[in-house]
């Protein structure tokens, strides 16, 4: 009886808390003024936000009627989140066209499905996957956003890519649904019937090319109604510009980053240069002189949409970064391991893909991801040069004439919004980092 | 009685060796790290099956010596030919003479993001071209021969020293090399680990396998060499059939040496 009373949770609780706040005179003052703080704050916030929160309502007065006054005459605080809810689909998608929002959708969620097994424990072939997404999903994507005619090449590599995703989705489904892999018994089938086992990759690549061009007349009558990029905004913006920066900064870092530790003098200045004049530039000035001063190089006639200014800007900018964290990361692995890669015959490359490469992300990890983070939120400074991303279109939402004023709000939801992507990534990077170093012990 | 029937099958081997075909030929090879010189016109002929002890003090330029013969070091004046192909700045030819040397280093060097099969079966795949399971069967065998298959699965970290010098012997000789380097292979293992080392080490000799071997065994260089070198400064000072090295050494340098470490 009395042991169920000592490990009942109030109990235990109340031990805790003797134990770790109220062991000492100054500790118990210190805890009473940070528990007095805490329950202000947060009372503070919920009562403004939920309690207060007013959901319908037409415009900003509206809201302000509704609140009413208190007892001295003074307004109520509350939040009027009725603004937010009209203005959401502002937020997220800019000013894109609203019957053809779905296509948005669509591409994320395919992002989001091909990118699952890299969460799934124990999936073969991670490695495949992620470069398979890297490599194809940025045609599918830009055709599924921008729409239009679209050449035999964009063609191509779409239908690649619908093959490619939906052979990833089966085969990691089945695996988990069926225990039975479709990659497996493709190439089991091939290699015991039709090739010798080292053809095998390159037999599925060539069986996946020929169902990809014969997709691609499938789809030719298939065409997407014209999106102008002027329309692309919101998250998504950003979510398409911070995307761009990662996919093309890393790899763009670690050739950098090799080019930077190259012996030949010529390749060497040009990686130190490079990186080196943007790494010292801010992301604005790089923003700037992409949209601004760019054209004022080029020939008369010629134009480049800004679109692919700004992005190709944050590409620069991030491979830079990108190229010293791998710089690190290579400085890291001991000098043996490049003489045991060189004297197993293995050349130049294959020692930097099978042997060096994989140990050293290993140890870049945290950094690619924090660097990673940073790029996120950075991608935000392109509103200076006349984008609607996310932040724009929540600085837009209180100059917009039925909530003119209204900003707390809409900061607090893009604030939400930043801080689940940022928080995701830091914890898939903190369970692959445990996961890896795991694997060595 | 026993002893002599040993010598002359000892002998037996120098004369055998020295009929076959050179396969590594060093003519006046020089090496200098800035200022100092580690190799001072190294003329030497390797025999296929030949099995070199090379020894000296440290600083001999002992390590340099076998690291020029894969190219791990560059040498700056003379010529160094491996199995007919002479070592230049082309880089093809350096990448065909690493694929015929195996080379085992103090530190092991494993791979250790990949478990010991994968370490062995690497240069079958990659240098070989072989298809995986050809290519892990191969490695399976290779690491029969220096009895370790049951750790197959595991990761090096989790061997002992001894347990990972004898896998990177095998990852060695899974790429099928025609000569195998030692680079003290077992100066940075615990005493109870050498002798399992050296044992793989000379079983690897009889199977004739042609070996150059630095190290300090004066035990394993009596049993298994054909020729001991002896060098000091970046030369070779002395070589000799174990027999007369130990028992009748002509240089003082040499007596030296071995009146400090027998």
């Amino acid at each position: 009886m009395n042991q169920t009373v000592s490990n009942s949770i109030t109990v235990r609780w109340w031990y805790w808390a003797r134990e770790n706040l109220f062991n000492s005179w100054l500790n118990t003052i210190l805890s009473i003024i940070c528990i007095v703080i805490i329950y202000n704050a947060v009372w503070g916030i919920f009562s403004w936000a939920i309690l207060n929160g007013i959901w319908e309502a037409k415009d900003r007065r509206e809201c302000f009627a509704i609140l009413g006054k208190d007892e001295a005459g003074n307004p109520i605080q509350g939040a009027c989140w009725a603004g937010v809810r009209e203005w959401f689909n502002n937020i997220i998608y800019g000013r894109y066209v609203k019957d053809e929002q779905w296509r948005v959708n669509l591409g994320i969620s395919i992002l989001i499905v091909w990118m699952i097994p890299l969460w799934v424990p124990n999936l073969k072939r991670k490695f495949l996957i992620g470069f398979g997404a890297i490599g194809l999903y940025p045609f599918l994507a830009s055709y599924l956003f921008l729409g239009g005619e679209r050449s035999w090449f964009v063609s191509f590599m779409v239908s690649l890519a619908i093959i490619t995703f939906c052979y990833n989705t089966v085969d990691w489904l089945g695996v988990k649904a069926f225990r039975v892999s479709l990659a497996d018994s493709l190439r089991w089938k091939m290699v015991n019937r039709i090739f010798a086992e080292k053809q095998h990759t390159f037999a599925l690549m060539g069986l996946f090319a020929i169902i990809a061009v014969m997709l691609a007349f499938l789809i030719q009558d298939w065409i997407l109604v014209d999106v102008s990029w002027v329309r692309m905004g919101g998250f998504h913006l950003t979510l398409v510009i911070s995307g761009f920066a990662m996919t093309v900064g890393l790899p763009c870092g670690i050739i950098l980053a090799l080019g930077r530790r190259s012996r030949l003098p010529i390749i060497k200045a040009f990686a130190v240069t490079f990186i080196e004049v943007f790494r010292s530039v801010p992301l604005i000035t790089i923003l700037f002189m992409a949209t601004a001063m760019f054209p004022l190089f080029m020939p008369e006639g010629f134009e480049l949409n800004k679109l692919v200014q700004v992005i190709a800007a944050v590409c620069l900018f991030t491979s830079c970064y990108m190229a010293e964290i791998v710089r690190s990361g290579l400085q890291a692995i001991p000098k043996g391991q490049f003489e045991a890669a060189s004297s197993i015959g293995l050349g130049y490359w294959q020692s930097m893909g099978l042997v060096v490469m994989p140990q050293a992300l290993k140890f870049m990890i945290p950094n690619i991801v924090s660097s990673f983070i940073g790029i996120f939120k950075d991608t935000t400074l392109v509103y200076i040069v006349g984008m609607f991303d996310i932040l724009a279109m929540t600085r837009a939402m209180g100059n917009d004439v039925p909530w003119r004023g209204e900003f707390h709000e809409p900061f607090l939801m893009t604030a939400i919004i930043f801080f689940v992507c940022c928080y995701t990534m830091s914890q898939y990077s903190q369970r692959l980092e445990r996961k890896l170093s795991g694997e060595n012990k | 009685m026993e002893n002599q029937t040993a010598v002359s099958e000892q002998e037996g081997h120098v004369a055998s060796a020295l009929s076959s075909e050179v396969i590594i030929s060093l003519k006046k090879v020089s090496k200098y790290f800035g200022d100092f010189q580690a190799l001072n016109g190294i003329d030497l002929d390797v025999h296929t099956g030949e099995r070199i002890v090379i020894c000296g003090p440290s600083g001999s330029g002992k390590s340099t010596l076998i690291r020029c013969i894969n190219r791990l070091e560059e040498h700056q004046e003379g010529d160094i030919e491996v199995t007919g192909v002479k070592l230049d700045e082309n880089l093809k030819n350096v990448d065909q003479v690493r694929s015929e040397v195996g080379m085992v280093f103090q530190s092991f060097n494993l791979f250790p993001h990949l478990t010991v099969l994968q370490n062995c079966a690497l240069s079958p795949i990659w240098v070989r071209k072989m298809g995986r399971s050809e290519a892990e069967e191969l490695a399976m065998e290779y690491l029969n021969r220096v009895h370790i298959p049951e750790q197959a699965e595991k990761y090096p970290g989790q061997l002992s020293g001894g347990q990972q010098q004898r896998v990177a012997i095998a990852r060695a000789l899974a790429m099928q090399p025609r000569v195998m380097l030692f680079d003290e292979p077992t100066s940075a293992l615990d005493p109870e680990m050498i002798k399992e080392v050296l044992d793989t080490m000379i079983e690897l000799a009889e199977s004739g396998m042609t070996m150059l071997v630095v190290t300090h065994e004066m035990g394993f260089a009596d049993r298994v060499a054909d020729r001991i070198i002896f060098m000091d400064e970046g030369q070779i000072v002395e070589q000799d059939v174990p027999q007369e090295f130990f028992n009748n050494p002509k240089n003082d340098r040499t007596k030296l040496f071995l009146s400090q470490i027998l």
